[in-house]
């Protein structure tokens, strides 16, 4: 028994190591490295190495595949393993009050002012003590003026019976049920169950209309035809329009309040490298850095983001300004809402989402 | 006996005790610890926080609590999971009948030529599954290969509306599973002692009883094995409905994943997984119990 014991401590022993050791990852630069983990394909790879030469900090990047991702690797307890993460602005009531969060010293980023001042000191970080905003997605409504058989021009009209089978729509609770509230003249983060209970009354109408839910990539859906409206990000009616040309496809001008999702970086409770953390934010916010970061981004992938960086945006030329996901008229981009935390209303969100997708198909 | 000679026997004993134990915890015992380490904590901890409760930011609240248990009672719950488990179980029907002609005309093949379609079977299946279902998605599109074909065919007279519904879902399953109903079957098939078939024809009996009275019962624990592997993973899959069904069909797996992502509901997750996990044993002992088989000899 003795040496049973003894072999299950060593083999208990050597395979704690071993994940240990796993976990360790990363080289260190000459002056430490920075740890993030964020979207693939999001940021120039050109400026990490500039960012790298500058400073001497070692950059290593993990991908996330969803923002929820993101949130959970900080509160279940991964985050330390992080200098930097990026959930979405919609998590970071829960993280702020939830302790998960390192202060940043607002003293170490000298380029803070860059950043428009709707997004600085908003309402679930006054200080701007947490989340410092990265990049912007609208969830707005596209469609193909030759295939679509109606007009649209406010959400109601996704519930008219023509487009049945014709929406390639993004999913989840926190993106459909904000539009039907909207759309009923609610808030759109309502807390209140009948209000959800009739937002849900408006979602059965609207999912006969739905060809598929794809958070990943609707715009598929439109580029072969599957669709003739997106409800969908930005980012992909970005693809969908260098995809299709710029003239395939219409911004729809909504009367309704579109949905503005901000990514964040924050830094995680027990980051161990906060100061370079700090530094890279700082570096991301130069105007210059950044507009760079959105020009490869743009040539590279012809994604382009919207920024809430004014300085960089000020900076970029016309193939930036007027790339058609981005020409999203006036009165759509001032009047948006965020997602804010709903508390124990989740699982009311939760029992009607889940009674909207079980229903036959 | 002196108690000297005892104690010395006993040490003895215990000796060859460790002696016999040595090769078993070389061979069994990392398997064991890796178990242990990644499949026994973990399911203790999911059962643990099963009673606990979700706080107002989506954390857990170490609060004993059966409310998760009563909320899976809800009818709207009860669908989800009734609806899962009359997928998995049309799956598995499905399985079992293309699979056992399959596997006894594969069976009845010089083991030459056996050994080669049993290869043909398998061969699709080295191709990541998630390239296969993007690529019956492609096949489904209202522009994809299968409309094109039947239209220009004119067999249609507009694309069918396959994309995304229960039955893609359905026919993905059923195409992920059926080398798990093949293999099993096969294998029991195979053993199948054919001079009791001959037996069973010389006493009058036709083809039908023969198939029903000797073939069936020689071939159980394959049929057993069969449901086995294609109920219990179809029960829980998860990214075959969430691709094929384009997020609009509802299954059990998906609600677990919503509740620990997406509404940050974990203790109810926990449960809904402790629930799948009670499905997977029950079915597993009455199979036992039902099959009257001492072990399951599967393959």
């Amino acid at each position: 028994m003795k040496l049973l014991k003894k072999f299950i401590a060593i083999a208990v022993i050597s395979v704690m190591a071993f994940s240990l050791a796993a976990c360790g990852g990363g080289d260190e630069g000459e002056n430490g490295e920075l740890n993030i983990y964020m979207w693939s394909d999001y940021l120039s790879q050109d400026l990490v190495d500039q960012f790298t030469e500058e400073t001497g900090i070692n950059v290593n990047f993990s991908y996330m595949s969803t923002s929820e991702e993101a949130t959970a690797k900080i509160t279940s307890g991964g985050g330390d393993e992080y200098d930097l993460v990026m959930p979405c602005d919609a998590d970071m009531t829960a993280l702020i009050n939830g302790g998960y969060l390192e202060e940043i010293n607002l003293e170490n980023l000298s380029n803070f002012d860059n950043l428009g001042d709707i997004y600085k000191y908003r309402d679930f970080d006054p200080e701007n003590k947490y989340a410092i905003p990265y990049m912007m997605n609208y969830v707005y409504v596209v469609y193909n003026p030759e295939t679509c058989p109606i007009e649209i021009d406010e959400y109601a009209d996704l519930l008219d019976p023509a487009l049945e089978g014709q929406i390639a729509s993004v999913t989840g609770p926190r993106n459909l049920f904000p539009i039907a509230l909207a759309s009923l003249g609610y808030d759109p983060n309502s807390q209140n169950d009948e209000e959800i209970a009739e937002a849900y009354e408006w979602l059965q109408k609207y999912v006969p209309n739905v060809a598929g839910f794809d958070s990943d990539s609707a715009e598929t859906m439109l580029i072969n035809g599957a669709a003739s409206v997106g409800f969908l990000f930005d980012g992909q009616a970005s693809k969908a329009f260098s995809e299709m040309g710029d003239d395939a496809l219409v911004v729809a001008e909504l009367k309704d309040a579109v949905q503005l999702g901000v990514d964040e970086f924050v830094i995680p409770k027990g980051a161990k490298n906060k100061e370079n953390a700090e530094a890279f934010l700082n570096f991301l916010l130069d105007a210059e850095n950044m507009a760079f970061n959105l020009q490869t981004m743009l040539d590279v992938d012809g994604q382009a983001y919207a920024c809430p960086n004014d300085a960089a945006v000020a900076l970029m030329g016309d193939d930036y300004q007027n790339a058609p996901a981005l020409a999203i008229p006036e009165s759509v981009k001032s009047n948006y809402f965020l997602q804010l935390d709903i508390g124990d209303a989740a699982k009311t969100y939760d029992k009607y989402w889940t009674m909207l997708m079980s229903e036959e198909q | 006996m002196s108690s000297n000679k005892k104690a010395a026997l006993a040490i003895g004993g215990r000796r060859q005790g460790l002696r016999g134990k040595l090769p078993a915890a070389a061979t069994a015992g990392p398997v064991s610890i890796w178990m242990i380490i990644f499949v026994m904590l973990p399911l203790i901890y999911i059962l643990v926080i099963s009673f606990m409760t979700r706080n107002v930011y989506g954390g857990i609240e170490y609060t004993f609590t059966l409310e998760n248990y009563k909320e899976m009672l809800q009818p709207l719950y009860l669908k989800v999971i009734w609806k899962s488990l009359k997928l998995a179980f049309l799956t598995t029907v499905v399985c079992l009948l293309v699979g056992y002609p399959l596997a006894y005309w594969i069976a009845s093949k010089p083991s030459k030529t056996s050994a080669k379609l049993l290869m043909l079977v398998m061969i699709p299946y080295w191709t990541s599954s998630l390239v296969r279902l993007y690529s019956l998605n492609l096949l489904a599109m209202p522009n994809g290969f299968l409309n094109v074909f039947l239209m220009k065919l004119h067999i249609i007279s507009e694309p069918l509306d396959l994309l995304y519904s229960d039955t893609m879902v359905m026919f993905g399953l059923i195409t992920a599973m059926l080398p798990f109903s093949v293999l099993p079957l096969y294998s029991s098939i195979e053993k199948l002692d054919k001079s009791l078939i001959e037996a069973s024809k010389d006493l009058g009996a036709n083809s039908a009883t023969t198939f029903r009275k000797v073939t069936i019962p020689q071939t159980m624990p394959g049929i057993v094995g069969c449901v086995l592997l294609v109920f219990i993973p179809s029960l829980g899959m998860y990214y075959v409905p969430e691709m094929l069904g384009g997020g609009k069909v509802m299954l059990v797996g998906t609600l677990v994943k919503n509740q620990f992502l997406v509404t940050k509901n974990w203790p109810f997750g926990a449960s809904l997984a402790i629930l799948l996990i009670m499905i997977t044993l029950a079915m597993m002992w009455i199979y036992t119990r039902v099959g009257k088989l001492d072990d399951l000899e599967v393959c």
